[in-house]
């Protein structure tokens, strides 16, 4: 991290960032593929509990459901409102441990401003 | 297929953000969303004071230069909880583009189709040319986004869509944009009859200098043709009469004097800074005397402390940003000011991301 290097464009190639790299925060990179794979298995397992909500409601008002409405349809307004609210329970209680250490696990949801 | 039938097959999502092609992919997302909100958002303010406390107890410098920066990368680097931030931060930014590159993609055909029909019709232009000779420090793929913003057909909607799930609901309904186009400065005298956009990607910021100037000639223009095919779209269905063009904003094809207006809301950062210098150049050149530029973008290293700076680092290694830093320790409203811009009274803590305005000179 030098001026020269931040201030050259001969030398774009070596500026941190400038190609996509694979980074790991661990020495044991099985931790960081931990960590993506709980990730991806909570995102994956709210699809299917949003599939499910949606799949319900669905046969609850009109007694016929097709794949179409599933794939491509919405939720109604008060069922979305009920799964954004426990979609965010979800998280905290899950993830939220993670930053216990300094209390993070008590924050409330931020925008990114 | 009609071009808002094609990019608006699930309906819009807050605002004129295209609903992503699968119920699947959305929950997806909004498991995304929310978990960016609550596993890294809400933990800047806890984890910059934990941070603070980590350096402090390690007797480490707060000073935001460079040798400083690197000795907190190589400490708190080192510890779990900041480890397992930013594990947190990449994965979720990797599977975010993913799963929006994927949903785009699967409509890839119907989408670029109706980029080209809504070439062909106004309210507004889009000019680009296929021959356009990309610098090459436009090429980086910019916020991990599949092929930045220059070699990706899709890469506007992808950077649309990329920036409503990154900004947690802040960029809702163009609320953000709107919101920094509210700190722009007023030209001089207050006539307004041209205004330029530079490096104004998928025309969200150009659309709100409308909304503000409805009267006037509005210019928005980005290195990428991708971006201003998808921007004239965009506009298009709001009814926004908008001319975007494929123009470097370091070589601008205006006559001397021709804007009242010049914005640059978060592009200086994305350019290193000897580019930044032309850019500034070519402004005050395009500008009437007592036209008003207004730069909007990170503060600069002067109103920082380590912590920031190590935050920015990681940023700009993990997250592409590669002239970040670079931007940053320029303090660009002192080059500003050396290249002739009259400047307001500059307060980085005034606005979430600082708004610097320059004059041009009436003499």
């Amino acid at each position: 991290m030098t001026d020269k290097k931040l201030n050259d464009l001969e030398d774009l190639e070596n500026l941190p960032g400038f190609k996509r790299g694979n980074p790991t925060y661990f020495e044991n990179e099985v931790i960081d593929h931990l960590i993506s794979i709980t990730l991806e298995l909570g995102a994956e397992l709210w699809v299917i509990k949003d599939r499910l909500a949606h799949v319900e409601e669905i046969l609850s008002e009109e007694n016929k459901l097709t794949l179409d409405a599933l794939d491509t349809g919405k939720p109604s307004a008060l069922l979305q409102e009920k799964l954004d609210e426990e979609r965010k329970k979800i998280i905290k209680r899950i993830y939220g441990r993670l930053y216990s250490k300094y209390g993070g696990e008590e924050v409330e949801e931020q925008s990114a401003i | 297929m009609g071009i808002s039938e094609a990019i608006y097959k699930r309906g819009k999502t807050a605002g004129v953000f295209p609903s992503l092609s699968s119920r699947r992919d959305e929950a997806y997302m909004n498991f995304i969303e929310d978990a960016r909100n609550l596993l890294l958002h809400a933990q800047q303010k806890p984890i910059g004071e934990y941070s603070k406390l980590l350096l402090k107890n390690a007797g480490k410098s707060m000073e935001p230069d460079i040798r400083s920066t690197e000795e907190a990368i190589d400490l708190l680097m080192n510890d779990n909880v900041l480890k397992t931030y930013y594990r947190i931060k990449r994965t979720l930014q990797e599977s975010f583009w993913e799963c929006t590159y994927n949903s785009l993609n699967m409509r890839k055909n119907d989408l670029l189709e109706a980029l080209d029909d809504a070439e062909k019709i106004g309210p507004g232009t889009v000019t680009y040319d296929p021959e356009f000779s990309i610098p090459k420090y436009a090429t980086s793929e910019i916020h991990i986004q599949p092929g930045g913003n220059v070699n990706e057909p899709l890469s506007g909607l992808l950077y649309d869509y990329g920036s409503k799930v990154f900004m947690g609901g802040a960029a809702d309904n163009d609320m953000f944009a709107d919101m920094q186009a509210s700190s722009i400065g007023t030209p001089q005298n207050g006539e307004v009859n041209r205004i330029l956009d530079l490096g104004c990607s998928a025309g969200v910021t150009t659309s709100a200098l409308k909304r503000i100037y409805p009267d006037a000639e509005v210019y928005g223009i980005d290195v990428s043709s991708h971006m201003v095919r998808y921007a004239h779209a965009r506009a298009l269905e709001q009814d926004y009469d908008i001319n975007f063009m494929q123009m470097l904003a370091e070589d601008l094809d205006f006559d001397n004097h021709h804007f009242d207006i010049v914005v640059a809301n978060l592009l200086f950062h994305e350019v290193p800074v000897s580019i930044s210098k032309k850019i500034l150049s070519e402004t005050l050149r395009v500008l009437r005397p007592g036209g008003s530029f207004t730069l909007i973008d990170f503060p600069g290293d002067k109103t920082r402390d380590v912590y920031t700076m190590f935050f920015g680092a990681m940023d700009a290694a993990d997250n592409n940003e590669p002239f970040l830093p670079g931007f940053v320790r320029s303090n660009v409203e002192e080059i500003m000011e050396d290249i002739g811009f009259e400047m307001s009274p500059y307060d980085p803590n005034k606005f979430i991301l600082a708004a610097r305005i320059g004059f041009k000179p009436n003499n």
